[in-house]
């Protein structure tokens, strides 16, 4: 065997490797959609690979009109979308604080901010729901949004971002009498807008998935979330049977549409992960 | 110079201006240290104090000094639960990693063709709500009829009880947390390797290196910062496991707690059964573990080096 049909062989077996690998990841995903066009008894008979007997929507079907599906998406969407726009703002408006003013006290401002990461939330779960029962936000949006509308991660984020905008342009601003807000809003906004895709993504992806928290706080289908009313369709199923084909198909509702987004805006997302590993 | 003095100028003809430049930092921070002091900061210092009480939340708390974490450390479940997510830790350390690294060297490889589709594929679980993947999870580890105990079944070997076994059941976790962060962690490993210097290869290359050489003599040393960033991430994110284990066992950490993570403990003991004295001393520990890490990763960062 000489070096080129080693080498060839190199690149086929790499191929080979890594295409498989991607097979098997995307896997579950594919089966899920796959089952969401079976029925409950069909998802439980051999071979798990036979396709339905008769491939229909039913399983959506049901899911629209018996469940309280519609409102759980809604919800969903409403509780990441207004959490996102503040968290937008708040962020970016630190993040501007911290990389462009020098004040009393930014250093150990600064050090409260990323300690503060240090909480881990699960610290303050049982603490942070009384609060939430006392201050009867219990089952309230409010529970879903305030708390979260200004996370650290985020101030950090844009501080990196806006680091990188020139000095200078803020500085000719104010010569034109701007005040501080409008150089905010005027010069620096316009100029990190992918900092803020990237920071947008990420608090969507990370409220649309988010589990424990809205499993804690709310109850009753006219508040509860995409993910806390699939795991509860186990419970409240009123058949017999726990409907495994209509979960199929709402486990596709929730993450499909998340998936294609990703696949969109894949570089903001790939690029706000790894600000801090490759900045450190 | 002269620009600032000009800047002095107008600020001073405006009146107030400089002021304002003063202050308008203070107004820009000020919604996440509201937030932070009400929300985080209150609950956390609440959650220490009532760590020495014995309270249900509807009855006065009562003031047990330390006995919450006596009995915390001498309860078998929590010391089960905390076994449970150590193993999680290292398995995830010692598998997950290493697949994920070698994954990131494979996908960064000049020869690999449609880099960008297959880089894709391997990112969909990062962003794939867990509940919905672990509703699937639970399919394809059904005894009977699961995808991975089918082909088991008609060679007409004994299926395996992924679900119902006190050993399977971990490995059935492992499987799934493998599923869900390896692509993550090969995307930090990916943004490392595009640090390293090509010409490192190069000149390695010439000296006639083979792969292997070139992957334990260069790529392992030049990530060695990345791989201890990606390491405490890794443990990070093992202490706070929840969602895979309450939704593949129904929410009980069955069966008879083998696979029961801390933070499942902490859920169980403080929501479900209103031990709220008793919860906030699990979270206290929980804290203290987690603080260590975080004071790790922070000197990694190196974010107290230029707060400016």
């Amino acid at each position: 065997m000489d070096e080129r049909t080693g080498r060839r062989l190199g690149v086929i077996a790499l191929h080979v490797v890594v295409i498989s690998g991607a097979l098997l990841t995307v896997a579950p995903i594919a089966f899920m959609i796959y089952s969401s066009f079976k029925t409950t008894t069909e998802i439980f008979t051999l071979p798990p690979w036979l396709p339905p007997a008769e491939w229909s929507f039913k399983n959506y079907e049901t899911l629209l009109t018996s469940w309280h599906f519609p409102y759980w998406y809604a919800n969903s969407i409403i509780y990441a979308a207004v959490v996102t726009i503040f968290v937008l703002f708040f962020c970016s408006l630190a993040g501007f604080a911290f990389a462009k003013y020098y004040f009393r006290g930014k250093n150990l401002l600064f050090i409260i901010l990323i300690g503060s990461t240090m909480i881990p939330f699960q610290l303050i779960l049982i603490p942070l729901f009384i609060l939430m029962s006392r201050i009867d936000w219990v089952n309230h949006p409010a529970s879903m949004i305030i708390p979260w509308m200004a996370p650290a991660f985020g101030i950090f984020l844009m501080r990196q971002y806006i680091q990188a905008v020139p000095s200078e342009l803020m500085e000719s601003a104010r010569i034109d009498g701007a005040s501080e807000f409008r150089i905010y809003a005027q010069v620096i906004v316009p100029l990190v807008r992918p900092g803020l895709t990237t920071l947008a993504i990420l608090t969507f992806l990370g409220s649309w998935n988010s589990f424990i928290w809205p499993l804690m706080v709310l109850r009753g289908n006219e508040v509860i979330t995409l993910p806390v009313g699939i795991a509860t369709m186990r419970s409240q199923a009123t058949a017999s049977q726990i409907p495994y084909g209509e979960m199929m198909a709402a486990a596709t509702l929730v993450s499909v549409p998340v998936i294609l987004l990703f696949l969109m805006l894949q570089r903001y997302f790939i690029s706000g992960l790894t600000i801090g590993a490759v900045k450190g | 110079m002269v620009q600032a003095a000009i800047t002095r100028g107008r600020e001073a003809r405006r009146g107030g201006g400089f002021q304002q430049h003063k202050l308008a930092p203070y107004a820009f921070i000020s919604p996440f240290y509201v937030l932070f002091a009400f929300f985080f900061l209150a609950p956390s210092l609440i959650a220490l104090v009532l760590s020495l009480f014995r309270w249900d939340g509807i009855n006065d708390p009562r003031f047990v000094l330390a006995r919450n974490y006596g009995r915390l450390l001498s309860d078998k479940v929590f010391a089960q639960a905390a076994t449970n997510t150590a193993i999680y830790a290292i398995a995830s350390l010692l598998i997950v990693l290493p697949l994920a690294l070698v994954l990131a060297v494979l996908l960064n490889a000049k020869s690999l063709r449609f880099s960008n589709v297959w880089r894709a594929m391997y990112f969909t679980p990062v962003v794939t709500s867990t509940v919905a993947v672990t509703l699937v999870f639970q399919i394809v580890y059904n005894r009977d009829t699961g995808l991975l105990n089918a082909p088991l079944i008609y060679l007409g070997m004994e299926p395996i009880y992924w679900l119902g076994d006190r050993s399977w059941i971990k490995v059935a976790i492992i499987i799934l947390i493998a599923w869900r962060s390896t692509g993550l962690l090969t995307i930090y490993f990916l943004a490392g390797l595009q640090s390293i210097p090509e010409e490192l290869y190069e000149a390695a290359s010439i000296d006639g290196a083979s792969m292997l050489q070139k992957f334990f003599r260069i790529t392992i040393p030049m990530l060695r910062p990345i791989i201890l960033f990606v390491s405490i991430i890794v443990l990070l994110g093992s202490i706070q496991i929840f969602d895979e284990i309450h939704i593949l066992t129904s929410g009980t950490g069955g069966p008879a707690n083998a696979s029961m993570s801390v933070v499942q403990y902490l859920y169980e003991r403080g929501y479900t059964r209103l031990r709220l004295g008793f919860a906030s001393a699990v979270g206290t520990v929980l804290f203290a573990t987690v603080f260590i890490l975080s004071l790790l990763q922070l000197q990694w960062y190196g974010v107290f080096r230029n707060a400016d």
